[in-house]
């Protein structure tokens, strides 16, 4: 194992041994407590032990729910973190069982108008997509969709992304005309944003996606131009990878 | 070094751990805070990171996990002189209790705890280099002890499918009885304790009590009764803990008293019993010893002793035992037990130099005998009385235990006592 990550593991433990001491004596402590909870908890997923990672969340969630005054934000940020979870270790059925409680709770208490709730609402459709449910992740992606245009405004990455994820799934649907249009708009975000916005990783990926776009419509012209752009962004970004999972990103920014 | 974790859930299992963590305090020479009394003595005694954590400033902390969903008996061991023992960040209390339903421990109140309970055995392994088991102790007639103990057990072998996991298993007795649920309890988690463990020693309470007042000639109480308990539980890692000839560990006792998967369920004996105030003059001959060991009446659980054979046998002597006596008198008790046609008439022996607190020389024998079927037999047929009759099922349904994993479960046990009758 990595000995950062192992340093960082122990260390985060003992952090939670501490809470876990002061909160026996104070319930009130109890909101430190699950802090120190979850980024254990992350820690361990970085390790690969799923078993010990949803077993850590599951504890801040009865901790929570065992709150006298209970914490709708809190509550669902923990359940969305668990389904989080739950998608990597591919057990999609639970993922979306979390992600829905997540929304389901954050509707009720009035934060449905939150960056968090769309980006719940993208996750879900993209377990639902893996699920091959494509009428529930069409939904979803478009609630996302909305939800981010009301809170970030058309020009923001997070914008491009759902435009990106609806192309995708139209084009594994074969809707080729429908995933052009939503592809072209991830472009005209995404090559326009400003220079801390722009990620080459994803300019690139929506050439290669408009590329195969193109060549599905029979347009192998434009389909060559797009591939050929993306070989010149990828060769200039001198071996740096992209985020493996773009719903990571997207989730650490909304809990962030 | 072989690290063992203790895991002590509900009531009855965290008045053991009173007692017991007592007895283990005494014999390494540490006070109820965990410091050494005399720290030249502890420097030199490595083995003792089998059972404790050397935490800042010299002191001790047990590896213990202590589990409860009523907050009674653990408070109490926070309030009294073990105060500062145990590591609060390793004790879990829950308010509401199981209301003496395995139902309840096992799925209500247990599924809000369970995690947190897997979290803080997670990190207490963690502190561990070699771990070679865990030992339980509980009741199993109970709610707590019997229905969470089952959750725990279940978890555990999940998690840790390569650790001996050794169970304390205080039975309900067949003539006192503390709930008419019970027998319910019991089968229900006799049933995991038989998927789920490595090895279970039966105790039931009417055994002890009868042990404890023929040594003891006055009335004994629970603590007696727990403290016995405890002896042997101490004895069991004995050797593990302190230098001996004849080494044992947890999976060499297992080797040896398994004869078939599924019967691992012991019966234990403790001798020389004598009642707390008369330690400090116990001294007995060796051949005394073997046999008090070895005697019917001593042993914790109601086996039926002429109906069954021996299917295996452990020894373990600790103090002031020569190894040429011990061959000598062991050779004779092997005669004079009536084991299994198909097994080698032998007793697994080990030898500890350092005797329990308050002793010159102690035996403790494990044996696996097949007159155990009678204790299954008894709670499978108060079961059935009630079970038929449809009494007192609507508390488990409504928990989420239907009458089809009861009944599951009740031919699970009344299988495992035919497999013990048949290998008599």
């Amino acid at each position: 194992m990595d000995p950062t990550l192992e340093k960082q593991i122990a260390t985060a433990s003992r952090s939670v041994e501490e809470a876990r001491r002061l909160a026996y004596h104070d319930p009130s402590r109890i909101g430190a407590l699950v802090e120190q909870i979850s980024v254990l908890a992350d820690l361990r997923q970085k390790e690969g032990d799923f078993r010990k990672a949803e077993s850590l969340y599951r504890e801040a969630l009865f901790r929570v729910l065992d709150l006298r005054k209970s914490d709708p934000e809190l509550l669902s940020g923990i359940y969305s973190l668990l389904a989080y979870l739950y998608d990597r270790w591919g057990k999609m059925d639970e993922a979306a069982k979390f992600y829905e409680k997540a929304l389901e709770l954050s509707e009720r208490n009035g934060l449905a108008e939150t960056d968090k709730v769309a980006t719940i609402k993208n996750n879900l459709a993209m377990i639902f997509k893996s699920l091959r449910n494509h009428e529930k992740a069409e939904q979803y992606y478009h609630e996302a969709l909305e939800c981010f245009l009301r809170v970030d405004g058309e020009n923001s990455p997070r914008v491009a992304s759902v435009y990106n994820n609806l192309g995708v799934l139209y084009y594994s649907h074969m809707e080729v005309e429908r995933a052009q249009e939503m592809h072209e708009r991830a472009l005209g975000i995404r090559q326009h944003l400003n220079q801390d916005d722009m990620d080459p990783a994803d300019l690139s990926q929506t050439f290669i996606n408009l590329g195969a776009v193109y060549k599905a419509s029979g347009d192998f012209r434009k389909a060559e131009e797009c591939v050929e752009r993306a070989k010149k962004i990828r060769a200039g970004m001198n071996g740096f990878r992209p985020k493996p999972r773009r719903a990571a990103a997207l989730l650490v920014d909304a809990n962030g | 070094m072989r690290e063992i974790l203790s895991i002590h859930v509900g009531q009855c299992g965290n008045q053991i751990a009173d007692r017991y963590w007592r007895l283990v305090l005494r014999e390494h020479g540490l006070t109820e805070a965990g410091v050494p009394k005399d720290p030249a003595a502890t420097a030199n005694n490595a083995n003792m990171e089998v059972f404790f954590t050397r935490v800042r400033d010299g002191k001790y902390t047990p590896r213990a996990v202590l589990v409860d969903l009523e907050p009674g008996v653990i408070a109490r061991i926070e309030g009294g002189d073990m105060s500062q023992l145990f590591d609060e960040s390793s004790i879990v209390r829950k308010i509401p209790g199981a209301a003496n339903n395995w139902a309840r421990g096992y799925n209500v109140e247990g599924e809000r705890v369970i995690d947190q309970i897997m979290n803080v055995i997670d990190a207490a392994v963690e502190k561990t280099k070699s771990l070679q088991g865990f030992l339980i102790t509980h009741s199993i007639g109970g709610g707590s002890g019997s229905g969470l103990g089952s959750l725990i057990l279940e978890k555990l072998r999940a998690a840790y499918p390569k650790k001996k996991i050794f169970t304390f298993s205080v039975a309900p007795s067949p003539v006192i009885s503390d709930s008419a649920v019970e027998p319910y309890n019991a089968i229900l988690t006799l049933q995991r304790i038989r998927d789920n463990a490595d090895a279970a020693v039966i105790l039931d309470n009417e055994a002890l009590f009868r042990i404890a007042k023929s040594r003891l000639h006055r009335s004994p109480n629970y603590m007696d009764l727990n403290h016995i308990i405890a002896l042997i539980m101490s004895s069991v890692t004995a050797s593990l803990r302190f230098p001996g000839k004849l080494n044992t560990d947890l999976g060499e006792f297992v080797t040896n008293l398994v004869p078939f998967p599924g019967n691992h369920f012991l019966t234990a004996s403790f001798a020389p019993m004598r009642s707390g105030g008369q330690e400090g003059q116990v001294r007995i001959n060796f051949p005394d010893l073997a046999r008090e060991t070895f005697d019917q009446n001593n042993f914790t659980a109601a086996i039926d002793w002429n109906n069954g054979v021996y299917l295996s046998a452990c020894a373990l002597f600790r103090g002031d035992v020569r190894a040429k006596e011990v061959e000598e008198n062991m050779a004779s008790i092997r005669k004079s037990l009536n084991f299994a046609s198909y097994v080698p008439t032998g007793i697994k022996i080990g030898c500890a130099e350092t005797a329990p607190d308050g002793f010159s020389s102690s035996g403790l024998a494990l044996v696996n005998h097949t007159g155990i079927a009678a204790v299954f037999e008894r709670l499978v047929s108060q079961f059935d009385i009630m079970f038929d009759n449809h009494a007192y099922t609507h508390w488990y349904e409504a928990a989420g235990v239907s009458r089809d994993m009861m009944a599951t479960a009740r031919n699970t046990v009344a299988e495992l006592a035919q497999s013990y009758r048949d290998a008599s």
